[in-house]
This record gives C-alpha cells, sequence and structure tokens, in this order.
C-alpha cells in the first residue's frame, strides 16, 4: 500500500560487448571494489591519534599496524566488503552502506581536521562498487520456501531476537551523548549505515519478504514472540535509566504516530496540525494527576482528544483535499496559541504545569527501580505495550470494512461514494481513533515527563510527526514505528547536531517523496 | 476613534503587502493545483536578500531613491532564484505523484528554508533590522500616524496586481497560463509548453513576493526567518477567501485578511495574542461554508 | 425495482447537457443507451447515481425520490462502472470489490477494533463473496493482483465485478467495451446477459450500435441532451431520425 510510484527511469541499453581488456576491466570492477573496501577498512582514517573514543587504535599514518583490532566500524566495513566480494545480489545495499560509512567519519574526521586516507580510499571503493552493481542487469526476486512450523517458528525466534539484539545495539551505539564520546554522533550514524545495509542485503536475497510471510502465517506466535522481544530489551546493554526514559519517549512518539498514520497513510487526509491530539491529551491527564487514579486521566485524556478528534475532522465533511491540510494547520495553531495563552487557567501557559506525579499503580511509583532494573523499566513497559496496542488497532482496522473504505478514499473519494461508502463519516472516524491514540500518549507523556507545557506542542512536532510517517512508510503497519524511532533517537544522538535537526527533516520530506514515496518499510 | 482610525490603517497596510504574496498562492494554486507552502519562503528570502545587499554590498550613505531599487532587484534575483530551483529540483518531478506527495514536498521545502536561512545567514536566529532606506518620516493627522512606507505599500500593491491581471489576460504567456489552469491536458495538446507555462508562473509569483519583501522589511523594519510562513498562511487564507485562481479575489482577500487581524487584535477576546487565531477561525469558515471564496468558482466532480 | 428519470435538466453554467428528460428502467432488462459524443449520457448516468442533483426534473427509485448523493443511490442498489476506469489502484483486486461489497457488510467499528467472532464470520463471508463475484467476471478468484497491474480488459471485469459486489438492482455500465477487441466484447456481452439471468437490471451506454441492438430489450437515443427515440431496438433501428443523427448531417456536438 504504498502512494504511486515515480515514472520507472529506463536503463540505459547495455554497452556494447568491448573487445579485449576494456571487458576484462569492467569485468573485474566488483572484485576490485571490494577488495578495496577491505583495504580502505584497515587503512589509517585519522591522522594524528584521537584521545580515547572509536578512532585510537587504529589511528596512525602507520598501515596495518593492529591489523587483528578490527572492532567497530572498521568491522562493519570488513563485513561489507566480504559480502561484497562473495554475494553478488549484495552489492548495491553494500555499496551504499560502505558509501555512508565513509562519509559520515570523514565528515567528523574533517570537522577534527585530523582525515587520512583511510576514508577516500573507502568512499572510492563504495562508489566503484555501486558503478558496477548498477551495471549488472536485474536479477529476478528471490523466493524462499516457507518451512514447516516447528522450523518457522525457531526461525522467527532467531529473527526477532536479532531484532533485539539489533536494536540495543543501535540505542547504545556511540554512548549517550557527547559527554561521554566525542565521536559518538558519527559512531551511531554508521552503525546505522550498516544495519540499512543489512537490511538490504537480507532483502535482496529475499530473507525480509520469508521471515514477513512466516510471521504473517504464524501471526499470533510472531506477535507474542516480538512483544517479548520488546519487553527484553531492558535486560540488554540498553537497559540502564538514560535509555529507558528516551526509549519511553519514543514509544509515546511512535503511538501518536501510528494515530497519525492512520489519519495520513490509510485515509490519505494531511493533517498538519496533529500534535495538538498529543497535547490535549496531555494537558486533560494533567490537571487530572492528582484527582483521580492514572488509568482515569489516561481515558479522559484518550476520551477529550478524540472529541476533538471529531470537532477537528467535521470540516472533511465539507473541505476537500488539499484545503483540509491547510484547515488542520489552523486549528494546530489555534491550539498552540492558546495553551500558550493558558485559555482557561488549563495549560499554565508559560509556567508549564508542573509537579504531575508519576504514574501509580497498586501503591508502586512508576519512576523507581524495580528488582535490578533502572528507574523508568516500567514506564518503557507501559509504553511497549501503548505502542502494541496502536499496532493492533492500525492492524485490524486495516483489515475491516472501515479501513477499506478509507483507502478507497485515499485512493478515489468520487468512486469510493459510489460504492456507497459515507465518505465523511468514514473520515471523521478516521480523526477520532488517531486522535485518541494521540490522547493515550499524552497522557503518558504527562505523568512521565512530570511537567506539560505549551511548548512541546509546536508545529514543528507535528511536522516531525508527519516525516517519521513519511519515511517508515505511509499506511504500513510498522512504518510509523520505525519512522518515529528513527527521527526522535537521532536528536538524542546528534545533540551537536540539534541545529540541524528541522532543516534535515525538511530535505528528507523531499528526497523521500522524490526518491521512495513508499518509506522504508515497505517491500515493493 | 482614532484607535479605530489607526487600526484601519495598520490592516490596509498588511493587507497590501499580504496581497502580493497571495498573488503568487493563488497563480501557482490555480495552475498546479498545490498549495505551495515554500512560497512564504520565497517572501522571507527576498527579504533576506535585500537585507544581504544592504548590509554587505551597498555603501552605507545611500539617497533612497538609489537604494530601494537596488534592495528591490536583490530581493526579486533571490526570490526567482529560489523559486526556479524549487520548482526544478522538488516539484517538477512529482507532477503526476500522488496528491498528497507534492504537498509533503511543499512543507518540506518551506521548513527547508526557513532552516537553511535561520542557521546559516549570519544573525537570523533572532530578528534582523532592516535598513530604514526609504524616508523615515510620517504623515499625521491630529493622533492617527501613517508612515509613507505604509502609503507605498498600499499604492503599490494594488497596482502590481493590476499590472499582473493585466499581462496574465492579455499576454500570450497568459493566455498560455489560463488555458493551463482550465486543462493541463489539452493545453498541452495544443502546443502549449507546460513546463515553461508552470515555471513561469513561479517566476511571477517570486517577482511579486520579491517586492512584497523590501516593502515589509521597510515598512515594518524588521525581518526573521518565520516571517514567510506566518504571512504565507495570512496570504493563503487571503487568497482562499477571494477564490482561488483570482486575481482581484487575492487581493481582496488580502485586504479583508488585514483588516480582520488588525481589529480582532485591538477588539477581539483575547486582543493581540489571539489576533490570528482570528483569521485562522475566519479561514476554518471560509473553506467550511464557501470555499469557492468571494470570487472563485466551484469545481465540478468529474466522472 | 423501477429508476426513472423525469423530465431531468441539466445544465453546467451556460451550457445545457441534459434538456427535459425521462428516462424509465423498469426491472430486470437490458437498457441501452445510445448517442453521440457529447449528446449528455454520461451526465444523464451522474444524475441517475447521485452524482449530479439535476437543475430541474426529479431521479425517482421505486417512487422515492433519490438524493444527490452517489453513496445514498449505491445504498438503495444502483451501482455503476465508468468510462475512464476508475479503480483503486493501489488495492489488491479482492479489495476493490470488498469495497464495492461495503454496504453490504455489517461490522461495527468496535468489532473492527477487536477482530471478534461475529467480525470473523462477516469478514469471511464478505471475502467468499467477493470471491464468487471475481470468479463470475472470469477473474482470478485469489484476487492479490494489485488493481494497477491487470490489463486493461481485466480492469474493466474488475470494475463491473466491484459493481456486482454490493447486490444492486440496477447496473449502470459507461462504455463496457471501450477499447475492446472483437473476443474480448463479445465476452462482455456473454457476461451482460449473465447479469441480467441474476436479475440485475443492467443500463448500457456504448457507441458500438450494433452490440447495443442485439443485446437490449430497450434503446434510447439521447443527441444534443434530448431524448430523440425510445422504444425495442428494431424500431429505433429504422427510425429515420436515428439514422440521421448517426450518419446524417448533424454535427456531432462536443
Amino acid at each position: 500500500m504504498t502512494l504511486d510510484r515515480p515514472p520507472v527511469r529506463h536503463r540505459k541499453p547495455a554497452a556494447p560487448e568491448l573487445p579485449g581488456p576494456a571487458a576484462v576491466l569492467l569485468r573485474l570492477r566488483a572484485p576490485a571494489a571490494a577488495v578495496l573496501v577491505l583495504a580502505g577498512a584497515l587503512l589509517p582514517w585519522a591522522s594524528v591519534v584521537l584521545p580515547g573514543g572509536a578512532y585510537p587504535d587504529l589511528a596512525t599514518l602507520q598501515f596495518f599496524d593492529a591489523p587483528h583490532l578490527v572492532t567497530g566500524f572498521r568491522l562493519h566495513l570488513v563485513l561489507l566488503g566480504l559480502a561484497a566480494a562473495l554475494l553478488p545480489r549484495a552489492r548495491k545495499p553494500a555499496a551504499i552502506g560502505v558509501i555512508a560509512i565513509a562519509l559520515v567519519h570523514m565528515a567528523f574526521l574533517t570537522g577534527l581536521g585530523a582525515l587520512s586516507i583511510g576514508g577516500p580510499v573507502t568512499l572510492a571503493a563504495g562508489a566503484l562498487l555501486l558503478w558496477a552493481a548498477r551495471a549488472e542487469p536485474p536479477r529476478p526476486r528471490m523466493e524462499l520456501k516457507t518451512p514447516p512450523p516447528a522450523v518457522a517458528w525457531l526461525v522467527l525466534l532467531v529473527a526477532f531476537a536479532a531484532l533485539l539484539w539489533l536494536v540495543s545495539a543501535t540505542l547504545t551505539a556511540g554512548g549517550q551523548s557527547r559527554a561521554t564520546n566525542p565521536y559518538g554522533g558519527a559512531e551511531f550514524l554508521a552503525f546505522l549505515g550498516f544495519g540499512l545495509a543489512v537490511a538490504g542485503v537480507l532483502s535482496a536475497y529475499g530473507v525480509l519478504a520469508w521471515i514477513s510471510a512466516m510471521s504473517e502465517r504464524h501471526r499470533i506466535f510472531s506477535i507474542a514472540v516480538l512483544l517479548g522481544c520488546a519487553l527484553m530489551l531492558p535486560f540488554t546493554q540498553a537497559g540502564t535509566g538514560y535509555w529507558m526514559t528516551v526509549a519511553s519517549s519514543i514509544g509515546v512518539y511512535a503511538a501518536t504516530a501510528i494515530g497519525l498514520n492512520i489519519v495520513v497513510g490509510l485515509a490519505g487526509l494531511l493533517d498538519l496540525g496533529y500534535v495538538a491530539f498529543l497535547g490535549i491529551g496531555a494537558f486533560t491527564a494533567a490537571n487530572l494527576a492528582h484527582a483521580v487514579p492514572f488509568p482515569v486521566a489516561a481515558l479522559a485524556g484518550a476520551v477529550t482528544a478524540g472529541v476533538f478528534g471529531v470537532v477537528v475532522g467535521s470540516p472533511t465533511l465539507r473541505v476537500r483535499g488539499d484545503y483540509l491540510a491547510i484547515v488542520t494547520l489552523a486549528f494546530g495553531e489555534i491550539f498552540f496559541r492558546a495553551a500558550q495563552n493558558d485559555i482557561g487557567g488549563l495549560t499554565g501557559g508559560a509556567n508549564s504545569i508542573p509537579g504531575i506525579p508519576p504514574i501509580n499503580v497498586l501503591g508502586l511509583a512508576f519512576n523507581e527501580p524495580v528488582g535490578g532494573l533502572p528507574g523508568g523499566s516500567r514506564y518503557y513497559m507501559i509504553s511497549v505495550l501503548m505502542v502494541a496496542g496502536a499496532m493492533a488497532v492500525l492492524a485490524n482496522l486495516r483489515r475491516s470494512r472501515t479501513g477499506r473504505a478509507w483507502l478507497a478514499i485515499r485512493e478515489d473519494e468520487d468512486v469510493a461514494r459510489a460504492m456507497g461508502v459515507r465518505t465523511g463519516r468514514a473520515k471523521i472516524v478516521a480523526f477520532l481513533v488517531g486522535a485518541t491514540l494521540a490522547g493515550l500518549a499524552g497522557a503518558v507523556f504527562a505523568h512521565k515527563l512530570g511537567t506539560v507545557g505549551y511548548e512541546s506542542f509546536d508545529f514543528s512536532e507535528s511536522v516531525t510527526l508527519l516525516a517519521a510517517v513519511v519515511l517508515g512508510g505511509m499506511g504500513t503497519v510498522p512504518g510509523a514505528v520505525v519512522g518515529a524511532s528513527l527521527l526522535f533517537v537521532l536528536p538524542e544522538k546528534l545533540r551537536e547536531f540539534s541545529d540541524y535537526r528541522l532543516m534535515l527533516f525538511g530535505l528528507a520530506l523531499i528526497l523521500i517523496m522524490r526518491f521512495r514515496p513508499q518509506g522504508l518499510v515497505s517491500s515493493s | 476613534m482614532a484607535t479605530l482610525a489607526q487600526q484601519i490603517v495598520n490592516g490596509l497596510v498588511l493587507g497590501a503587502l499580504i496581497g502580493l504574496i497571495a498573488l503568487g498562492y493563488t497563480m501557482v494554486y490555480g495552475i498546479i493545483k498545490l498549495i505551495n507552502f515554500a512560497h512564504g519562503e520565497v517572501f522571507m528570502v527576498g527579504a533576506f536578500g535585500a537585507h544581504f545587499t544592504s548590509a554587505y554590498l551597498l555603501p552605507d550613505a545611500m539617497p533612497w531613491y538609489a537604494a530601494l531599487p537596488v534592495l528591490c532587484v536583490a530581493a526579486v534575483a533571490v526570490s526567482v532564484t529560489v523559486a526556479v530551483l524549487m520548482e526544478r529540483l522538488a516539484y517538477r518531478p512529482l507532477r503526476d505523484a500522488h496528491s498528497l506527495a507534492p504537498l509533503i514536498t511543499a512543507l518540506g521545502v518551506s521548513i527547508l528554508l526557513q532552516e537553511v536561512v535561520r542557521v546559516f545567514y549570519p544573525g537570523a536566529t533572532a530578528p534582523l533590522p532592516f535598513p530604514r532606506v526609504f524616508v523615515d518620516s510620517q504623515l499625521t493627522a491630529g493622533s492617527l500616524i501613517v508612515q509613507w512606507t505604509g502609503v507605498l505599500a498600499v499604492a503599490v500593491s494594488p497596482l502590481l496586481a493590476a499590472a499582473l491581471h493585466w499581462y496574465v489576460e492579455r499576454s500570450r504567456l497568459g493566455r498560455a497560463m489560463r488555458a493551463v489552469a482550465e486543462d493541463p491536458d489539452t493545453a498541452r495538446l495544443m502546443g502549449i509548453d507546460l513546463n515553461r507555462v508552470i515555471l513561469a508562473t513561479f517566476v511571477l509569483g517570486a517577482v511579486l513576493a520579491g517586492l512584497g519583501a523590501v516593502l515589509y522589511g521597510i515598512h515594518y523594519g524588521q525581518i526573521d526567518t518565520t516571517m514567510g510562513f506566518q504571512n504565507g498562511i495570512f496570504a493563503f487564507t487571503a487568497a482562499v477567501l477571494g477564490g482561488i485562481g483570482s486575481i482581484r479575489g487575492a487581493m481582496l482577500g488580502a485586504f479583508c485578511i488585514g483588516m480582520v487581524k488588525s481589529l480582532a487584535g485591538q477588539y477581539a477576546w483575547g486582543g493581540a495574542q489571539y489576533d490570528y487565531v482570528w483569521v485562522f477561525v475566519l479561514l476554518i469558515l471560509v473553506l467550511m461554508f464557501r470555499p469557492q471564496g468571494f470570487l472563485g468558482r466551484l469545481e465540478r466532480v468529474r466522472a | 425495482m423501477t429508476l426513472i428519470a423525469e423530465n431531468v435538466s441539466m445544465a453546467f453554467g451556460g451550457l445545457v447537457a441534459l434538456d427535459d428528460v425521462t428516462l424509465t428502467v423498469p426491472d430486470r432488462a437490458i437498457i441501452g443507451l445510445i448517442g453521440p459524443n457529447g449528446a449528455g449520457k454520461t451526465t444523464l448516468f451522474n444524475c441517475l447515481t447521485g452524482l449530479y442533483a439535476p437543475t430541474s426534473g426529479r431521479v425517482l427509485l421505486d417512487g422515492r425520490p433519490l438524493e444527490a448523493d452517489p453513496a445514498e443511490a449505491a445504498r438503495h442498489g444502483v451501482a455503476r462502472t465508468f468510462q475512464n476506469i476508475r479503480l483503486f489502484s493501489g488495492m489488491s483486486a479482492l479489495e476493490n470489490v470488498l469495497v464495492g461489497r461495503h454496504t453490504r457488510i455489517k461490522q461495527g467499528l468496535m468489532s473492527a477494533l477487536f477482530h471478534g467472532p461475529a467480525f470473523r464470520r462477516s469478514e469471511a463471508e464478505a471475502v467468499e463473496r467477493a470471491r464468487a463475484e471475481l470468479a463470475f467476471v472470469g477473474l482470478d478468484p485469489a484476487g492479490d493482483t494489485p488493481a494497477r497491474s491487470l490489463s486493461y480488459g481485466d480492469q474493466r471485469r474488475l470494475e463491473i465485478a466491484r459493481a456486482l459486489a454490493g447486490d444492486p438492482a440496477v447496473l449502470m455500465l459507461d462504455e463496457p467495451t471501450a477499447g475492446m477487441n472483437g473476443s474480448e466484447t463479445t465476452a462482455i456481452r456473454t457476461l451482460i446477459g449473465a447479469i441480467r439471468d441474476r436479475g440485475i437490471t443492467v443500463v448500457v451506454i456504448e457507441h458500438d450500435t450494433k452490440f447495443i441492438f442485439s443485446l437490449c430489450d430497450h434503446v434510447h437515443v439521447l443527441v444534443r441532451g434530448r431524448m430523440l427515440v425510445s422504444g425495442p431496438p428494431e424500431a429505433v433501428r429504422t427510425d429515420p431520425r436515428v439514422i440521421e443523427a448517426y450518419l446524417g448531417t448533424t454535427e456531432c456536438s462536443k
């Protein structure tokens, strides 16, 4: 379920057979590039010894001074180089990964004034590899047979465990912040490039499609295992108070993004003021926090946001297409202005609403550590459950009369009407469901932070949520979660780039719409 | 009474300035049915282009009649460059894509331009003072104060709109524009170069936005990176209010918006803190109850 | 069920597309609607399916006036296809047909959220019916191909299956054989016969007069917004006004 793809770019006809040595050279491009990647990985990357961090071990001008210490991004490069040498289908994703890793580290090292030959060599190798991969004729899609249940279960178990490891490794890659590791940002981005390359390789060999077919067949089992894996995260290396807090924030935004995905991805209604619903849920829960227990406050937040969702959605009965984007933008700005000016004494205005107590269920305050787990683990658990619930809502509605009506509206509203779909009602239901999810997330948000202020709900947050949905893949179930995770982890990892955050989001929106409108998570 | 008159004057000036942006919105939407969110940013970069010229290129003391044309040329040049790049690189590849794609792209372009200026333009993280090149004196009638810059804006803006109207009605390119707005496919079959017409539309809009940016700068005396987005929303509202696709409608709508913001900030509930909330309320009501605006026409469902 | 257009006129600005047209669609019949380009055939379809509100006159469904709302028309059993194919191109063939079944599926929002037993029963029934309709028009009942990847002829068939899935009493086909070759046209003719045999009234717009005259029980000829002739095929075929309209001096208005 994706947007229309951009017109197919026609490949240039294959170059005519060149005689003798030229042909041999062309054929040698790929192996040469693979070897060059391996060489680049082992060459010195920094021209001076940098204290601490990722680079120092091998960061001298000496060649191969410590060949057995291949760790971190060098290990990743070696793996990608080997993959490119041995697996023909892996060349294109490996090339992209190599280029990403090289570019990121080169940018950082240039910034430090310590760039050495390793980076440029690797970059050239990556470019050569990409050139070789693009010249190859397209191959038919790989299809793997679905194995018997017992094997399938085992594979799924391994796959999801690997996913858990990947998530934990990605979260902790490069450490917490600049304070502990000055190269944290570079390491994280490079790891991300590696992760994407690995995913690309797996996808090229049909492994991802195979796993997704198996998980579709053994749906209940997969969901249980996936949920179990998600809940295991506090027991991995990411199980520190800091990462639990980050992960539960991601959960809050992911649940909100899933709600937005219903509105934008399924029903095709572009909402540019969506963060207001998160805000309404948060302010409702904050005002009730001292009066009622958390479940009641959360319910109230969800219901209030849902009611506002219907109010905001009601112009959709009369407003067609693009105008709706402007109406929702206007509603979002009205909410922001109202919250800023402490409307009705409900939002605290510039002072925010401080002192919201942590969630407390049966005498257990959620911010305290339990057992061996750090504080914040329980917020993480609750946000995992919330995201799982939101995903279930999206997936179940997607495969129902209501969900099909939304898709039909997105595809062609006039025809949807001619098929008997009451489009106005369907759109309002989309807003209702989406806003309710955001309101629920808002209630958790308020309790988790302990304070809620209007500045958390400005236009740039709506844009970030939209970017998350678009990046992940509009209308896909895991898309919003992947997108939200990336967009909310990145600023955490790249604090030194916080000034460029929105700029990069803007650029990302343009590039995704241009080159991959179906988003990251999509089989096509 | 004096306050009322003053607010009306303020509203007229604001309306005149918004009108120049609204013309760009209305033309682009009329022709390719795209809400070009980034058009406000075209206005904003024009203002920064003029600021750059004055701060870094022009000598300090220049008579206004020499400085003003230079600033206008600089603003228009920057605006047009950005608009052309935007159309060529971001929108043109998406001409046949799903309707949400160009809209999301437009939003992306808007954010990108805003942030690029904010991060890279020296001092743009805070509002920048705009050079006071135009006579700094004012007309006073009792307690009523009218700045000459305001008079200039109110005089120039409708003139430019009239010129645009004349151009679209009379010129060869204008006729092509109207044909494309009516039916792009047929227009193409008739031999009209779609890409050229669309690009020309962006250029015309950018010229007006650039001129508007200079008028804005000399009147309000300061510019910042959010001016494009905020005034862009007002301008879009004006274009819808007047009837999207209509040049006269855009000007009419703009003066209405200027008045509403100015008067609501003074007299409506909540005062100046809520002034633009009232503009949005007006926008929502118009879109709901008269989406074709004052001078627009309703689109027919095709089957 | 009878569908009646009573003195329907439709004007767009100054252009009169339909001028005082009266048309009765009786139960269980195949009705043909022919006429030169721009005669107002599709406009009449749009009035009959609630897409347009006639400028004057009214449309009656079983004696009750029809709201100008396509969703209501569909609910009351008036289904249609489109002249330029309009499928939900990003959805699978099966999903397209399931959308066509929309009005006949009973699923509450809550049951859809939790996929409870009642939901699963209703969903299974709907899917079974949708597969049956795909098979009926001659498409693969699995239906998991995206609609946009189907061949042109299959897309036309899919539009018919989608319209049939809503249990219509009247099915309106707007140029179902446009762009098809001889054997495909024959297959569509057989299909329309089979649809009539299911007890569904079929109204067909066509340019191919041979196709219409050999298939229909009644034929209506629309010229420049006016109903020129109505009657059984033999009578219409030999009517001098029709011959003039098609072959004679009348220019084809656009």
